[in-house]
């Protein structure tokens, strides 16, 4: 689910599976090279650089994430909702296919003998 | 219908907590001392972001979940779409049956109407195929079955067999002619009487009579002619017009 993997293919379905979803270390990160103390200059501002680049990255992870939530299938209704439709989904079928066998063998033509 | 939220809303909710979270945590490093949260302030917002990650990570279980059920309802839906299509097909085939059935219940209608009027008013079938003999003898239904091309035979009265009937006799010999036909016996008989009078003459002789025959007038009496010509109806009487375009369709009412 938080794996890295991430699937080459032009057409990529997202799943929960190739979902990157790790912001915590990230953030972890920051805090991090914010909290450090640098003696030097130079190290200061590439620390500062490297710091402004993890704040983008974290944004930038964080709009990847939801646009690939939003392309996660079935999750358009609640748990309960979906349940719902799939009952009615199977009752629907059910009586079609109770309609269609009435109907099938159905022999009203009797020829009196 | 249902106020609930979907597992999508939820899911972007808990992602727009936790940014809003992590940018209150980093702008909390990087403020002022003055400006910086306590330690238990501080030590709050880092659980609340930790669980808020927890709660992600229970959504998005359930969202595979879902996945699963969702797979399982694109099957089911497929499924129904199979029967709707056989549904229609057979709806289609039902009302072409009826159709077909409601045509053949009227023509076999039509058909009853027509035996029960048949039955109503019988016609012997030795009356119909003497009829049948006359239209056809005279030979203007159908040519005879040994016609040829060159055959001076024709479906119209042609002016050989005129002559030889009564008119043309009467012409030619205006008595004798006459007594070979007549049917009722006369008084005076005037033979070779006048064999030299002007044919214009005798067209006085012959007159219409209330009974609808034409009599011509020998001398005293008038003798009634007849009007027709016995010699064709003993031509051919026993060929029937067997032509099939003679005959009338037994469909038409």
């Amino acid at each position: 689910m938080e794996s890295d993997e991430q699937n080459q293919d032009l057409e990529r379905k997202v799943t929960v599976e190739n979902l990157n979803i790790e912001i915590l270390p990230i953030i972890y990160e920051i805090i991090r090279s914010v909290e450090k103390d640098h003696h030097d200059n130079t190290a200061k501002t590439r620390e500062s650089q490297d710091c402004s680049q993890k704040v983008l990255e974290l944004q930038k992870r964080l709009d990847q994430a939801r646009a690939e939530i939003r392309m996660l299938p079935g999750i358009d209704y609640s748990k309960e909702q979906q349940l719902h439709h799939l009952e009615a989904l199977k009752t629907q079928l059910k009586l079609k296919q109770e309609l269609l066998r009435k109907y099938r063998y159905m022999y009203t033509f009797e020829i009196p003998k | 219908m249902s106020s609930q939220m979907s597992t999508k809303e939820k899911l972007l909710y808990i992602i727009d907590d936790i940014e809003l979270i992590s940018k209150e945590i980093i702008e909390n490093s990087i403020a002022p001392k003055h400006l910086k949260l306590s330690g238990p302030e501080y030590a709050q917002l880092t659980e609340l972001l930790v669980a808020k990650n927890n709660e992600l990570n229970d959504t998005l279980k359930l969202a595979s979940e879902q996945a699963q059920i969702d797979k399982k309802m694109d099957i089911l839906k497929a499924e129904v779409e199979r029967q709707d299509n056989d549904i229609n097909h057979l709806q289609k085939q039902l009302k072409e049956a009826e159709q077909i059935l409601s045509t053949a219940i009227y023509q076999a209608n039509q058909k009853l109407q027509s035996i029960s009027r048949a039955n109503k008013r019988p016609v012997s079938s030795e009356e119909l195929i003497k009829f049948a003999h006359r239209i056809s003898a005279s030979n203007a239904i159908c040519a005879p079955l040994t016609w040829q091309q060159g055959d001076p035979r024709r479906p119209y009265p042609t002016d050989i067999e005129m002559r030889l009937g009564l008119l043309g006799r009467l012409m030619s010999d205006p008595i004798n002619g006459h007594m070979l036909q007549q049917q009722n016996s006369l008084s005076d008989l005037h033979r070779q009487g006048h064999p030299g009078e002007i044919p214009a003459a005798q067209q006085n002789q012959f007159a219409w009579h209330s009974s609808g025959e034409m009599h011509i007038s020998v001398g005293q009496g008038s003798v009634p002619m007849d009007t027709r010509n016995h010699k064709q109806e003993t031509e051919d009487v026993e060929v029937m017009s067997t032509d099939s375009s003679s005959s009338s369709s037994s469909d038409s009412q």
